[in-house]
């Protein structure tokens, strides 16, 4: 079975970076294509997790291919298509198309060619081959859900955090965070920055057991402060660059104009992130962490006895390559096994089930003069509002 | 012919994807060594991993219909879900490997080849069979069913019915153990299956199938039932050569049901059969263990709703009672 997670010098060596784009563009690149998928999937009420699925699906292409030869927005499309249909909620191609063009410039759209359909279908079989059929996936949101049912405090207060992470998981499609950690990882990080944003400080929950520092000890172990704080910043740090100009449009051309190796951006373009009004975090204190193999073994998915997957085997050997594991290394005991997992959640919270939802006491500029939490590490690049 | 990923050419000389040439890895993946055999959609090739040592793997090649809207829904639905089953591991279950599709000379007049990969195993339950030479051990028997039951349970757990459980699709691996394959592609073999014409073994279906009545997960209890049965026989248990011949095999064997256990909404009347007497199964199956007598009996029931299910069967004191080996 393919494996979807990658670290960060990963995430640096893209193909679209060796074919000369800088990670700087080729994260922008990713936020707009993200973006895109989001507005369209909104203005045509496809649910969260369809919107979700091909976000995942847009981001997992770009690691196997350069956005130079793959414009971002013909994909982005494609990928929304394909996640319709395996999501359950299928959407015409042409309709997709459509709204496309409603959302884009003549531009941007001159990307999709002279018959925008036929290389939707075309690109279809690409990005099939490219995630390797492997079209189920999972997103944060159930796992929020299922972890604020534990958790015990002001029903208010505590419905008001929920909905915050809500969005900020909405928001954490933007980043690169589903190429980096599971869906329980992002649910408890965003859970906890959404608990600090909101000063919702969990101090009981169900289950609760003396082991237990803190709540997600309960779904996730080993979780280190480090890494939440990581997760958290790469979400915040899309505010801090919401403030910038998004950039020039241009697209990257197919190869027949080849630019120069990383590009430069004209002055008109992105200027430098450490002159925009709120600077990105540049050199987080968290310790390097690592994904993957790595880390996320000993992370331990393991002990989610209410995962479907029944117990160590597939979370951990999901990461290891088919072949060389043993047989009948599947040792769940009885089959009864939970109904699939497929199933969506019973949407009975109130939250923002459409996109375009803001929450409501956070527009991003809120976020900067919110004291940073206690334990945040000092943020040095931090000027002056 | 080999299957391969590489270059899905645009159809259209302005695409913008027009020289994705060698852009996706892996051009060739997988070298056919010979066929090992047809069925109603497609055939299945014994192939070499080339990307993994040579592995011998089972490569099933499917023809999908495009429609206007490229890949049907219903094929995009049976994939995602035979990969998320795959992440569950399940013992009793073929390894499904890899998914990938032909490349472009193959999708002319609007057809996309797809090619599944999964593990290669040597024999099935059919050659299994034929090969033993003489009656299986008691043991073997049950250890063999309880695998069947487990895979039949799994699938039906995650809403899959097989619906053509049959000893040439289960799987017998060199410890003995039995896998379940060639299931969850139902709809997309739906459409490709009107364009050929097949003949598909009746010996396995259900009455209710046969009467073209709707069904359920209950088709496999009976199908399952049926190749128990034969794993003691080493013999079909209903070896009808029609719908109407596998008809008058069951209710020779059952007894003909009466007008009340009678579906609504068939075209066919239970007069149109003779009234046969029910046999005792257990003439049928000398030298049966009474307590796999007993389960057979329940599996092998007219009425679908008073079928056990697979859970049921699995703790069945056929196989409680008595530790397994």
């Amino acid at each position: 079975m393919p494996y979807w997670y990658y670290d960060k010098k990963d995430l640096q060596n893209t193909p679209s970076f060796r074919d000369g784009i800088s990670n700087e563009n080729e994260n922008r690149y990713r936020k707009e294509g993200a973006r895109f998928i989001i507005d369209t999937g909104s203005k045509m009420d496809l649910g969260y997790n369809t919107v979700a699925t091909g976000v995942v699906y847009f981001h997992r292409f770009y690691m196997f291919h350069s956005f130079r030869t793959f414009p971002r927005y013909i994909t982005a499309c494609c990928c929304l298509f394909l996640a319709g249909k395996v999501e359950e909620t299928p959407k015409k191609c042409k309709d997709i198309i459509k709204v496309a063009r409603s959302l884009l410039t003549d531009q941007k759209f001159s990307t999709f060619g002279e018959d925008p359909k036929e290389e939707v279908m075309t690109l279809e079989r690409i990005l099939l081959q490219t995630i390797k059929f492997d079209l189920q996936v999972e997103h944060p949101y159930g796992y929020l859900l299922k972890y604020a049912k534990c958790l015990k405090g002001d029903k208010t207060k505590l419905q008001k955090m929920v909905q915050m992470a809500w969005t900020f998981v909405n928001d954490s499609l933007c980043t690169t965070l589903c190429l980096q950690w599971e869906p329980e990882v992002i649910a408890v990080a965003l859970m906890f920055l959404a608990g600090k944003l909101s000063k919702f400080e969990v101090v009981d929950w169900n289950g609760r057991i003396p082991k237990h520092n803190a709540w997600w000890d309960m779904f996730v172990e080993d979780i280190t402060m480090e890494l939440l704080e990581d997760i958290c910043h790469q979400v915040l740090d899309l505010y801090s660059m919401q403030a910038q100009p998004s950039g020039g449009d241009s697209p990257p051309i197919p190869s027949t104009t080849k630019p120069p190796k990383n590009e430069k951006k004209p002055p008109s373009g992105t200027p430098p992130t450490s002159v925009s009004p709120v600077a990105p975090v540049v050199n987080k204190t968290a310790t390097p962490v690592k994904n993957g193999a790595g880390m996320g073994v000993g992370m331990g998915m393991e002990p989610r006895p209410e995962l479907p997957r029944a117990g160590a085997g597939a979370g951990a050997e999901a990461r290891f390559p088919l072949y060389g594991a043993p047989p009948g290394a599947y040792c769940a005991p009885p089959p009864r096994l939970p109904p699939p997992p497929r199933l969506p959640p019973p949407p009975r919270l109130p939250l923002p089930l459409v996109y375009s939802e803001p929450p409501p006491s956070y527009p991003p500029v809120l976020v900067p003069p919110v004291p940073p939490p206690p334990y945040y590490p000092p943020r040095p690049y931090y000027p002056p509002p | 012919m080999s299957a391969s990923t590489s270059t899905p050419r645009s159809p259209l000389s302005s695409s913008s994807f027009s020289n994705v040439n060698g852009l996706l890895p892996n051009a060739k993946k997988y070298e056919e060594i010979n066929v090992i055999g047809t069925g109603a959609y497609g055939t299945v090739y014994k192939a070499r991993d080339l990307l993994n040592d040579g592995h011998i793997v089972a490569m099933k090649k499917v023809k999908v219909a495009l429609t206007e809207d490229g890949i049907p829904l219903s094929t995009v639905r049976e994939i995602a879900l035979l990969r998320q089953l795959e992440a569950y591991r399940h013992p009793n279950i073929v390894r499904l490997l890899d998914v990938c599709h032909g490349g472009q000379s193959m999708e002319r007049d609007q057809q996309l080849v797809l090619f599944l990969v999964f593990e290669h195993v040597e024999q099935d339950l059919d050659s299994f069979l034929k090969r033993s030479p003489g009656p299986l051990s008691e043991n073997r028997i049950r250890s063999m069913s309880y695998d069947i039951l487990s895979g039949i349970d799994f699938l039906h757990s995650h809403r899959i019915v097989h619906r053509d459980l049959k000893p040439h699709n289960l799987l017998v691996t060199r410890a003995g153990r039995v896998k379940l394959a060639d299931f969850g592609l139902a709809k997309t073999y739906d459409a490709d299956m009107k364009l050929t014409s097949v003949v598909v073994t009746l010996w396995y279906r259900p009455p209710e199938v046969l009467l073209g009545v709707s069904y359920n997960t209950a088709v496999d209890v009976w199908s399952c039932g049926c190749v128990l049965a034969e794993l003691h026989t080493r013999a079909p248990l209903m070896p009808g050569t029609s719908d109407s011949e596998q008809l008058h095999c069951i209710f020779r064997l059952l007894g003909r049901p009466s007008r009340f256990e009678w579906p609504d909404n068939v075209s066919i009347l239970p007069d149109s059969f003779p009234d046969y007497p029910p046999k005792n199964l257990a003439d049928v199956i000398p030298n049966i263990h009474p307590d796999a007598l007993d389960l057979i009996r329940r599996m092998l029931v007219f009425d679908p709703a008073k079928r056990l299910t697979a859970l049921d069967c699995l703790e069945h004191p056929y196989f409680t009672d008595e530790p397994l080996m």
